[in-house]
């Protein structure tokens, strides 16, 4: 019986003109989305590639800087595109993509080029995940908004109750029916996605593909619902129309405004500041005369029995520098720490929303799946951190020990051209997909609660109908 | 019969608790966002009180060195004051992009780039970042601000206050009374029609009203933003009305008001994003890091004669000062070179931006949305322009530190007070909102109008068969 009935409701969407249309602007969307984010994302990777190499080359090609001047002398962090990011760009637009990372300090990432665009930017993009997670819901409900409710207007409903038609296989054959329509689109994009994409993250695309079925599920049952219990096609469309507005247009804004009011982040000055406060604790390593860098002198003396620098088997300089970068490391810890907890916190709030908003949780495990979303975006910070550190630790211990001391004391340098070249440029490692899945609870969550909610919701209006409560 | 209509609007709105939330709810919003609006404009202009701040402090201390003749601070033995880099460094001038009067309207678009920057003759401008920490997850939402209130949510209140409108009368069978009783039933549909636009306007008016009391703009632009908003509004209207002519019923009349939304406010912009991620694609600012630097590199390689001539070409006036040792003087025309360098990078970097702003703009005949949101970004001065014109004028003031800086080395005689005084009374502080052009997406809003009630009717019955 459910597959009779599904199988007449597909054959209606196809008869009815208007469902042909709209379901071919939805394959024409899909295809074009898939097929432009595709080349977009090939000519990112390629410049990425490129941008790398010119870093790299720089790097290696530079002789003649003592390992002190390399420092400042610096290296580029080039920002990769997510794993999936052909599907989901995620924050992209919003990041900037370069950072240099040097002695001393810690910047921030830089450059946004799409800002020059700056209006356009108040919209989303014509990408995948928005022609699944916004555009497919509203060709659901402008296809399925009149399903039950103009059955009801002509008659037809009764006349199939009466046929021997259970309410619930009615109603889920429906909702089945919307579904497989989202499907095929689905299916179209991830097909696109696996034919033109290069270097496929089978497991990533697998779960971006289950998460927008299971989306598509809640819409359909959600459509067919309002089309169950609206007395009019009218009043049907009204209501899906604004529930998709609301849901896909206003209440992600809204979400984000009112987390900004009630948890607002610290301005720049103020945290570079407070920072700024912290770092004056420690040495200051230019400066000879700073008390602290006197007494790690002391220490150092001490350590190697001598009295005097010259005397010194290695560069003070280095022992110094690092023992300044170490200290510039721990405040760097604490307040990015601070600040990068209260990023999570703002975005943990914003997950809230989630619970009244399918939509929403969709946007926010689509871009976690994809490792566009926020939790990458700290990670991609956090490991550029690491990769500076480690690129100012090898070079001070170089400016530390790579030299030699002549039998007069002068003081000469050791290190090889070998020894920057050996340096091994930032390769970073997208968070795995299990860490992400774990930072997702919440949406996971609100995703699950939409799913049971929506499906009981159907088998109590079918229950509704069978007590012909809206017939 | 617009009166009539008028009055029937009215009791509509007064008996339809939802079509009376949805205008509480734009006017709720719109409210609410100028209150934000406003906390906005007031951070920005206590950033540039704080630059201010620091700014005095450090020239009150170089006058401090000056006037006890001091070199520096007692425990940094290598500045002094009277050197050209020292002068330089501690007059430690800002220059700020002044808050259009109107600036909180858009409190929420992209912009990039810094408020305030402290200027000496190495500050780059390209790369200075605003004073505004964003969490990127919130700024990927869109916003939302009075331009995203206005832009987005004024059209949807015309079609939630209209959305019956001829579709009702159709399906109720009551047009023939209408043609009876008035004659045309099409200016009945078109009456109601300019009534519903006559409640949005007057929710957008007042929300333009507040913003202008809020911000305490000036006459002109508060003309124009009112003007703006009620063009906007026309060509809603006006597809209300064109859409309304046949509509069979309320929900056909749902359908294709909700349709032409989506085409217009999400669809075609979501294209004009897609493509300005794509002219992205290839961007990693190779030209403001790695070739930046290597160029500075370079500098240091290049013979006297180059080296001069360069710096004299782009520094005329510091002929008469070169030295006969050139080589002493080497250093300062390597930092001369620099700012030759900078300056070529913004003409680049300008024309690359200008692809994203001739998007812009060919994307605003597609959809009056685009239009709209660009004309009411650049008239609350938060648009890409108005940083281009504050990082062409840091870069003036960087260019003039630099000439300062060559000029006093090449002479090689110890700096006074006086220079001191010469370099931070030449550095200018604010820089004042870009005059307001607004004339072509007017323009673009007028087309649409008039290309909807040309053109809508007969596309409209079209669609309709």
């Amino acid at each position: 019986m459910t597959f009779t009935l599904f199988k007449n409701e597909l054959l209606a969407v196809f008869r009815d003109g208007r469902g042909i249309a709209t379901l071919l602007i939805g394959f024409l969307l899909a295809s074009i989305s898939t097929w432009t984010s595709a080349s977009t994302h090939a000519r990112h990777d390629i410049a990425h590639d490129a941008a790398e190499g010119a870093a790299r080359n720089a790097w290696n090609e530079r002789e003649g800087d003592s390992p002190h001047s390399r420092a400042h002398y610096g290296d580029y962090v080039f920002r990769p595109a997510g794993p999936l990011s052909t599907l989901d760009s995620g924050l992209q637009a919003v990041t900037g993509r370069v950072i240099f990372t040097e002695g001393h300090r810690q910047n921030s990432a830089v450059h946004k080029p799409q800002q020059e665009a700056a209006s356009l930017l108040r919209y989303d993009r014509l990408e995948p995940a928005t022609v699944l997670q916004t555009l497919l819901p509203l060709i659901l409900i402008l296809i399925g908004f009149g399903t039950i409710s103009s059955d009801r207007e002509s008659g037809r409903l009764k006349l199939l109750i009466i046929q021997g038609a259970r309410p619930l296989s009615l109603l889920l054959a429906k909702s089945l029916a919307l579904w497989v329509i989202g499907f095929s689109i689905c299916a179209l994009v991830v097909g696109m996605h696996l034919i033109f994409g290069e270097e496929i993250d089978f497991s990533r695309t697998f779960l971006f593909l289950a998460l927008h079925l299971a989306v598509l599920w809640i819409v359909a049952v959600l459509v067919v619902v309002v089309s169950a219990r609206s007395r009019h096609s009218g009043s049907a469309a009204a209501l899906l129309l604004s529930f998709w507005v609301i849901s896909a247009i206003v209440l992600p804004r809204f979400a984000a405004i009112t987390v900004t009011t009630l948890d607002p982040l610290p301005t720049r000055d103020v945290f570079q500041a407070s920072m700024d406060q912290d770092r004056e604790q420690g040495m200051d390593g230019h400066n000879p005369r700073d008390s602290r860098r006197q007494e790690l002198e002391k220490e150092i003396l001490s350590k190697y029995g001598v009295s005097s620098r010259s005397e010194l088997p290695v560069n003070i300089g280095g022992l110094i520098m690092q023992a300044d970068e170490e200290y510039g490391a721990q405040v760097w810890d604490k307040h990015f720490g601070g600040l990068e907890e209260h990023l999570m916190r703002q975005y943990a709030s914003t997950g809230l929303f989630s619970l009244v908003n399918p939509l929403q949780s969709a946007d926010r495990l689509s871009m976690a799946i994809s490792g566009t979303g926020l939790t990458s975006h700290l990670d991609f910070l956090r490991a550029t951190e690491e990769y500076r550190r480690e690129m100012v630790r090898k070079l001070n211990e170089e400016d530390a020990f790579g030299v030699t001391r002549s039998e007069g004391g002068r003081m000469r340098r050791t290190t090889a051209q070998d020894f920057y070249t050996g340096f091994n440029g930032f390769d970073y490692q997208p968070l795995s997909l299990r860490v992400q899945l774990q930072k997702s609870r919440l949406d996971i969550l609100a995703l699950c609660v939409w799913l049971l909610g929506s499906t009981v919701l159907l088998f109590l209006t079918g229950q509704k109908i069978k007590r012909g409560g809206v017939l | 019969m617009i009166f009539a209509a008028l009055q029937l609007e009215f009791r509509n709105l007064l008996r339809s608790p939802l079509r009376f939330i949805a205008l509480i709810l734009v006017l709720g919003s719109g409210i609410f966002v100028l209150i934000k609006g406003q906390q906005d404009i007031a951070y920005w202009k206590s950033t540039i009180t704080e630059g201010q701040k620091s700014q005095e402090e450090s020239i009150a201390e170089a006058r401090g060195y000056l006037s006890t003749g001091e070199a520096g601070p007692a425990n940094r033995s290598w500045v002094n004051i009277r050197e050209p880099h020292w002068q330089d460094y501690y007059a430690a001038n800002r220059m700020s992009r002044i808050p259009s009067p109107l600036a909180g309207i858009a409190f929420a678009s992209a912009e990039s780039g810094a408020t305030t920057i402290r200027i000496n003759r190495f500050a780059d401008p390209l790369l200075a970042q605003g004073n505004k920490i964003e969490n990127p997850a919130l700024a990927a939402a869109g916003g939302l601000d009075l331009v995203t209130v206005l832009a987005m949510l004024l059209p949807l209140l015309v079609i939630a206050l209209g959305i019956e409108v001829g579709g009702y009368e159709r399906a109720a069978g009551l047009l023939p009374l209408v043609r009876v009783q008035s004659g045309r039933d099409r200016s009945w549909i078109w009456a109601r029609s300019i009534a519903v636009g006559i409640i949005t306007a007057i929710v957008g008016g007042c929300l333009s009203l507040l913003a202008i009391l809020m911000g305490d703009s000036d006459l002109e632009s508060g003309m124009i933003l009112l003007l703006l908003v009620f063009g906007y509004v026309v060509v809603w209207t006006t597809l209300l009305g064109v859409i309304s002519q046949i509509s069979r019923s309320p929900s056909h009349g749902a359908v294709v008001l909700g349709a032409a939304w989506i085409i217009l406010c999400v669809l075609v912009p979501s294209i004009g994003v897609e493509r300005s991620a794509s002219l992205a694609a290839d961007d990693f600012a190779l030209d403001l890091t790695v070739e930046s630097r290597n160029e500075a590199s370079e500098s240091y390689q290049i013979p006297n004669k180059e080296l001069f001539a360069s710096v004299l070409s782009r520094f005329p006036g510091l002929a008469e000062h070169v030295p006969e040792d050139r080589q002493s003087a080497r250093y300062s025309a390597i930092d001369g070179l620099g700012i030759i360098a900078l300056e070529d990078r913004m003409l680049k970097r300008e024309a690359r931006a200008r692809d994203y702003r001739d998007l812009v703009a060919r994307m605003s005949w597609w959809t009056p949305s685009l239009a709209f949101t660009s004309a009411l970004e650049r008239l609350a001065g938060r648009d890409p322009e108005s940083v281009w014109n504050f990082r062409r004028s840091v870069v003036s003031a960087v260019g003039s530190r630099m000439e300062h800086a060559i000029a006093a080395d090449w002479k090689g005689k110890p700096l006074g007070a006086q220079n001191f005084e010469d370099i931070v009374s030449s550095t200018p502080g604010e820089i004042k909102p870009l005059p307001l052009h607004w004339g072509k997406e007017f323009i673009i809003l007028i087309v649409w109008s008039i290309g909807l009630l040309l053109f809508g009717p007969l596309v409209a019955r079209r669609l309709g068969r």
